[in-house]
């Protein structure tokens, strides 16, 4: 146990900044999101008003969760709890397959196998590490919730809920890693789980019954599949219920003791998932830069478009019931059309664009991650023995960043296809199919631009380009999601490129911006590979 | 001196910083056509940036590096057209098989002589149909090799490239330099094994912490050592006494060991004459007494 122990200081010494970082991070948009519901919506008047728009509309229940009442912590909770959630998961995730097959792989796992400690010691202390960071997570979030003027109990318990997901994420990237033979791989399956948890409790919640006063939801019974969709059912700031969470916590401690139990039993680099036999000889393709980075890329990719088409078949295939509860609600309509003055907008239409515009967040995320692959090459020390032939860095990184925009654009387009594809097969759409295509292609220009930014993070500032990159996007989504509601000025949320792209089909297709996008990603990987050839190669 | 053909590779007072350490301090290396060089040093000393930046891979911070006469920081793909490398830490590409990895590399270079790679599989032992993540680090290193070796280049920078091969491999591993040195090609490699240098290299340069502290031929540099003495019969305090010009006098069994100069042997060996001994060995210096030599000098000991 000593040894447990003091490999679990270990390892929280190692990420303690990474740590840092996402915990303070979720603390800060606590209080943000607190903060901002009560200036923008300080009055009772004002919050029952959206909570009851939000309550007859599937896309904002999917987007964001159950409506719970009028109370300042009800609505920052059923703003911002499934966006938190999700961020605790993937710090889990992270941090836990960091440990853990990642170190495997790398063989700093075997050091410590000949010490004398029993095989799963590093497992364990990874699993402590994980209910640490997400002990602190909570607590952490609960001071922001509080320090933004919500309740102090309902803060903890809300804390406690988003924490108790996290736990959840630990134990099962845990999981993951005694399946899968990389860390690249089990990063990437880990953190398409905490995806589907939030696509789950998104369909649930969409699919949930309003109360007649349209200020609470029921969700259905998807939800319940989901850690995320239980994390929600704690109810802090209504009827504060601890049960979803001891849920969470056994399910958790279940899922960790099969994982210990798992790796007393298997050898050191093992895996379910074999590596097999490959082929003797490459083809034409497989001599090329370009050939080389779509081979690194192309499994990763199929990952992301299966994300991809699940996201558009959602978008196309939830259409029609947004629909029917449009129609049987006559008054929502007329609430919306008093909302926004002078447009009426098909219901159907906003759900749909609203997911494309995720769709095009998921697609910068495909185009950021492939990028990414340069640093990796680079830091793993493979980059060295490809740079030392006759190929410059220029055409290396421009390698990767064609198979990143293709990435960017398969995402973008699978996405649309499958919404096109869903609307279609329901009737439920009154926009010819290529429209809907069109409308999903319309983020590739503002995807590609976070493409470009993170490559020039690289070649700035190598060993932060992973932390930039992907806090970038993270940035943008803030700024398109909750830029609105924390009154940001408009020059801030002007910032987002995913501001200069057009929500198809509900607004027509701006051409000057996506062109104006294209040609900053364009000047944008120019510059990153002037600057990557001005300097060294660094691990 | 006759002006022959350029060198290979020329660097001049070499210097490399890395923030606030320096890695290379004023280095200097010359390495003519058609030689095998051993650049011999401890971990650490600067052996892997050097190479780094004949490559142009990093910037030197100040002095002269050419390499075909041509700065390689300032057109690095010229300079690779004529280059094979093995890095001193293999990293492959996990989920390739060997064969791709040769593949690729060879390809990005303008593609094998099949032939030869062939015969580059067999003599190594390789199966190439495996994923790299499954080989141990010796395959990786003969992975590398293969492809650094399979199409014929004018300058092959090796960093430590027998490091994790078995003696039957590193025996193909020193036919194959044989063969290339024969062909004409230039030979630049890093090495902190002796044996190594001593079997395949006709000139060394010795590096410690960033500074080239002796440079040279084998038997140049043999010069410098001294040449070590196992004498029974006599004292320690007898030979302190009878040979005031020796070095690193101690005792051993019944008898003393000792180190003597080049220059000193003629004297030794009267005095030793003189002062009936009992029994003699005599060593020929040893690269490895060189070597040590240099890095005792670190502590202010002297062997």
């Amino acid at each position: 146990m000593r040894g447990i122990v003091r490999l679990a200081v270990a390892q929280a010494r190692q990420d303690r900044w990474v740590l840092a970082v996402w915990i303070a991070g979720a603390g800060l948009l606590g209080y943000a999101m607190a903060a901002a519901v009560g200036t923008a919506f300080g009055g009772e008047p004002e919050r029952a008003m959206i909570v009851m728009v939000a309550a007859g509309s599937p896309a904002f229940l999917f987007l964001r969760g159950l409506p719970d009442g009028t109370g300042l912590g009800e609505v920052v909770f059923f703003q911002g709890f499934s966006f938190t959630a999700v961020l605790a998961g993937l710090m889990s995730t992270f941090l836990v397959v960091r440990h853990t097959r990642h170190d495997e792989e790398l063989g700093r796992s075997e050091l410590f196998g000949t010490a004398p400690i029993s095989r799963s010691a590093p497992l364990s202390a990874t699993l402590m590490v994980g209910v640490a960071a997400n002990t602190a997570l909570a607590m952490v979030l609960a001071a922001g919730f509080a320090a933004g003027g919500l309740p102090a109990p309902g803060s903890v318990t809300a804390g406690l809920a988003v924490g108790a997901v996290g736990v959840f994420f630990v134990a099962a990237a845990a999981a993951v890693s005694q399946l899968m033979p990389s860390g690249r791989g089990a990063n990437g399956v880990s953190a398409a789980l905490v995806g589907l948890a939030y696509l789950v409790r998104g369909i649930g919640d969409a699919l949930g019954s309003a109360s007649d006063d349209f200020l609470h939801v029921t969700p259905a019974w998807p939800s319940l599949l989901s850690p995320i969709g239980w994390g929600q059912r704690a109810r802090p700031f209504t009827e504060p219920d601890p049960v979803p969470l001891l849920v969470l916590a056994s399910a958790a401690a279940v899922l960790g003791t099969g994982v210990v139990f798992l790796r007393e039993r298997r050898d050191l680099g093992a895996s379910l998932l074999a590596a097999g036999v490959g082929k003797e000889r490459a083809g034409v393709a497989g001599q090329s830069l370009f050939g080389l980075a779509w081979r690194l890329q192309r499994g990763t990719l199929a990952g992301w478009s299966a994300g991809a088409a699940v996201m558009g078949a959602i978008a196309g295939g939830l259409g029609p019931m947004v629909g029917q509860v449009a129609e049987g609600n006559p008054s929502l309509g007329d609430l919306i059309g008093q909302l926004v003055p002078g447009s009426q907008l098909d219901i159907v239409d906003v759900f749909t664009a609203a997911l494309l515009g995720m769709a095009g967040v998921l697609a910068a995320g495909a185009g950021v991650q492939a990028t990414l692959r340069l640093r990796a090459e680079e830091d793993e020390g493979r980059a060295e023995i490809l740079l030392a032939t006759p190929r410059s860095k220029a055409r290396w990184l421009g390698a990767t960043l064609a198979v990143a925009g293709i990435s960017v654009l398969a995402v973008s387009a699978i996405t649309g296809a499958a919404a096109a594809l869903g609307l279609g097969l329901t009737e439920a759409g009154s926009h010819p199919a290529v429209l809907i295509l069109l409308a999903a292609v319309a983020h590739v220009p503002a995807a590609l631009v976070f493409v470009a930014l993170t490559a020039l993070a690289f070649a700035l500032l190598p060993r932060l380009a992973a932390a930039l990159g992907w806090s970038l996007l993270a940035a943008g989504l803030v700024l398109g999601e909750f830029g609105e509601m924390f009154r940001l000025p408009g020059w801030i949320q002007e910032l987002s490129p995913f501001r200069h792209s057009s929500a198809m089909p509900v607004e027509a297709f701006n051409g000057t911006g996506a062109l104006l996008m294209a040609a900053v990603s364009v000047a944008g990987a120019g510059l990153a590979a002037y600057l990557l050839g001005r300097r060294d190669l660094t691990s | 001196m006759n002006p022959g053909p350029p060198p290979v590779v020329e660097v001049s007072r070499l210097v490399k910083d890395f923030g606030s350490a320096r890695a290379l301090n004023g280095l200097d290396l010359t390495v003519g056509e058609g030689e095998v060089h051993g650049f011999l040093g401890p971990n650490g000393a600067g052996k892997s940036t050097t190479l780094r930046i004949l490559l142009g891979l990093i910037r030197a911070t100040s002095g002269a590096v050419k390499v075909f006469g041509q700065d390689p920081w300032a057109d690095p793909v010229r300079t690779h057209r004529d280059i094979a490398y093995v890095p001193g830490d293999v990293s492959l590409w996990p989920n390739l098989s060997g064969g791709e990895v040769i593949d690729l590399l060879t390809g990005l270079r303008g593609g094998a002589d099949q032939s030869l790679r062939r015969q580059l599989v067999e003599d190594f032992e390789l199966d190439p149909r495996k994923k790299i993540r499954t080989y141990s680090k010796g395959n990786r290193q003969k992975v590398a090799l293969i492809a650094a070796m399979c199409r014929p280049a004018r300058l092959y920078l090796l960093d430590e490239p027998s490091a994790g091969l078995d003696p039957i491999m590193d025996a193909v591993f020193r036919r194959h330099i044989q063969r290339v040195r024969s062909d004409g090609a230039t030979v630049l490699l890093s090495c902190h094994i002796l044996g190594e240098v001593e079997q395949l290299c006709d000139r060394v340069t010795i590096i410690r912490t960033g500074t080239a502290v002796e440079s040279g031929s084998l038997k140049e540099l043999r010069h410098l050592s001294r040449t070590h003495f196992t004498v029974l019969g006599l004292s320690a305090q007898d030979a302190l006494a009878l040979l005031p010009v020796v070095h690193g006098v101690r005792t051993a069994g019944t008898g003393v060991e000792f180190d003597a100069d080049a220059g000193d042997l003629a004297a030794v060996l009267s005095a030793l004459g003189g002062a009936g001994v009992a029994g003699l060995a005599v060593a020929p210096p040893s690269l490895e007494s060189l070597f040590l030599r240099h890095y005792r000098d670190l502590n202010g000991q002297v062997l």
